[in-house]
């Protein structure tokens, strides 16, 4: 059996909340979430992003940070920052290309995904994936993910001219090597711009009867 | 007569050298430098401040020469830290914000507001949780305390005697002066106080040290991230040095000084360990932290200035000041971030950094959305 990895498919996303919940509960996140779950376009599309740690293999957070508080430990895992050391700049949460870091004024600290260190360091699941129902966010072997599903795990990311790999895995398409971060609308990222409209799907209906006091007698 | 046939074998190649990760053994020059330059004013203060070593107790000698050596050691571990480029940036720009003209007597008042809640109060940490925040202001004042007694009296600056009027009364002498307007009885509490400075400075060490490690051993969250260097050893060498220098007052005081100069010894061995530990384990936290203020004028400067906007949601979300030195030092660090669409990656916010993950693999699968 191969190690234990894992992998992030947004695509299965379907905003549930759960992860953000399981988070929460993790002994070394103290009661905060650290996962991140995006609404694409909050009124116009249902699609949500959830966001894990990559766990890069050159953290530009650690990389960034003036005061040496991330470390990245040798089994991969770049650590949340070290409580006596963080100075609560934010460098971190602006240079993350992925946007994970997040700063907490109140105790004047960056808190950011660890994979559940107290769980993955003996073995068991992060509580987000132990807790996804659509395995948006699976943790297993490989061999356990291709008996599930179709799809190339990989975690190669093209930042412009930055290449930037990851313990975490993306699953793409058959025959990607890596994800190409273009920057696009949410538009852009569907499929036709016009098989429906956007706007008001519901468009081509009658308007409803509304504000007609005719109607129901000026009773509603 | 046998000869070679020619070459059978092509020329035997090296094996590509194997990449072995070695101990950087080498010194940082300016580090050096910098760290022999306040060794050498601490020694020239403590020959000047004990009167030519007058005043200079022999038989604390080597603590004295342990703190230099560790003085030496945190200057040198301070310059090599400003030396990082995130670093270098933050230790500039704060102090350009600090001495900024018309600003600088508001700024040192500030100055000593936030190092109040920063440094001595240390409200963040009790943000997070009191016990906590118990656990290290007993250890934070332990530590200053015993330094504020031990550093002067090793280095011949502070020393107590009787007075000649009243020689049941002491009065302290600071750099050879004897301050007279200052006496106390030596068998009162303010006495007591003054000679036990140090006992009661171990307990509160010992008192901290007790809630820390009931944290260490049952908090999960300790317990997956501690390690034995950063985390076990301050801890153990804290004890150390508590639990020994008491042993001196009870040799002293209750078993008629027996084991005294054995005593003596081991405390002396686990404060010298404590003071190489000081510059390269977690107590360099202590100086490090300091930056805190720093950062904290750099952010207010930050806010008052112009803000930076995301290149693809148009939202403001850090400064411009920050957004352009992080720009300025990733080159610096390796990493380049230019992209044909937005310029640079690092124009967009956080927000849509996570968002686009997502949008891109979509893209890329040609899959739909609602």
């Amino acid at each position: 059996m191969s190690d234990l990895r894992f992998f992030v498919d947004p695509i299965r996303c379907i905003g549930c909340k759960a992860c953000m919940q399981a988070c929460s509960e993790c002994a070394t996140h103290k009661g905060k979430s650290m996962i991140h779950l995006e609404h694409i376009e909050r009124g116009s599309s249902t699609q949500t992003a959830p966001m894990v740690c990559m766990h890069c293999d050159l953290p530009t957070c650690a990389a960034v940070c003036p005061a040496d508080a991330i470390k990245r430990t040798e089994d991969g895992i770049v650590q949340s920052s070290q409580a006596p050391r963080c100075i609560g700049c934010s460098n971190c949460v602006n240079a993350c290309p992925f946007g994970v870091p997040r700063y907490y004024p109140e105790i004047d600290q960056m808190l950011k995904c660890d994979m559940c260190y107290d769980r993955t360091s003996i073995g068991q699941k992060p509580m987000c994936a132990s807790v996804c129902p659509s395995e948006a966010l699976f943790y297993g072997t490989l061999e356990e993910f291709q008996a599930r599903r179709k799809g190339t795990p990989t975690n190669t990311f093209q930042f412009g001219a930055q290449t930037i790999t990851t313990k975490v895995f993306i699953v793409l398409p058959e025959g990607e090597i890596g994800l190409d971060m273009d920057v696009i609308s949410h538009m852009d990222a569907r499929f036709e711009p016009d098989a429906f409209d956007h706007l008001d799907p519901f468009a081509h209906l009658e308007p409803l009867p509304q504000a007609q006091p005719g109607l129901t007698g000026g009773r509603l | 007569m046998l000869k070679p046939t020619g070459a059978a074998l092509p020329p035997r190649r090296d094996p590509p050298p194997v990449p072995v990760p070695g101990m950087d053994v080498t010194l940082d020059r300016r580090g050096v430098i910098w760290g022999l330059i306040v060794a050498a004013l601490v020694t020239l203060s403590i020959y000047l401040g004990s009167q030519r070593f007058h005043g200079f107790d022999g038989a604390l000698a080597g603590y004295a020469f342990a703190t230099v050596f560790a003085i030496f050691g945190i200057v040198y571990r301070y310059v090599v830290w400003l030396q990082r480029p995130p670093t270098r940036t933050y230790w500039r720009r704060g102090w350009e914000l600090f001495w900024q003209p018309g600003q600088r007597i508001r700024n040192t008042g500030l100055f000593f507001k936030m190092g109040w809640e920063k440094l001595i109060e240390q409200r963040f940490i009790r943000k997070r949780s009191r016990g906590r925040w118990l656990a290290h202001q007993l250890i934070f004042w332990g530590c200053l305390i015993a330094i504020a007694i031990t550093f002067p009296l090793t280095f011949g600056w502070l020393r107590f005697e009787s007075d000649f009027t009243n020689p049941s009364d002491y009065l302290i002498v600071l750099f050879g002066q004897r301050l007279e307007f200052f006496t106390f009885p030596a068998r009162s509490l303010l006495g007591w106080l003054i000679m036990h400075g140090l006992n009661v400075a171990a307990v509160l060490c010992l008192a901290g040290i007790a809630l820390i490690l009931g944290r260490r051993i049952k908090d999960q969250a300790e317990i997956a991230t501690q390690r034995f260097d950063n985390d076990i050893m301050p801890l153990i060498l804290l004890f150390a040095v508590s639990v020994t220098g008491m042993f001196l007052t009870v040799s002293n005081m209750f078993i008629e000084g027996k084991f005294y100069y054995f005593l003596t010894t081991i405390h002396a061995v686990t404060v010298y360990l404590w003071l190489l530990y000081l510059p390269f384990g977690k107590f360099f936290h202590i100086f490090q932290r300091i930056a805190n203020l720093g950062v904290w004028f750099y952010k207010a400067a930050g806010a008052n200035g112009p803000q930076a906007a995301c290149a693809r949601c148009g939202t403001e979300y850090t400064s411009e000041l920050q957004r352009g030195d992080l720009k300025a030092m990733l080159p610096e660090l390796g990493f380049d971030y230019r992209h044909s669409q937005v310029d640079n990656w690092q124009n967009l916010c956080p927000g849509c950094r996570r968002k686009l993950m997502t949008l891109n693999q979509f893209a890329v699968t040609g899959k739909e959305f609602m």
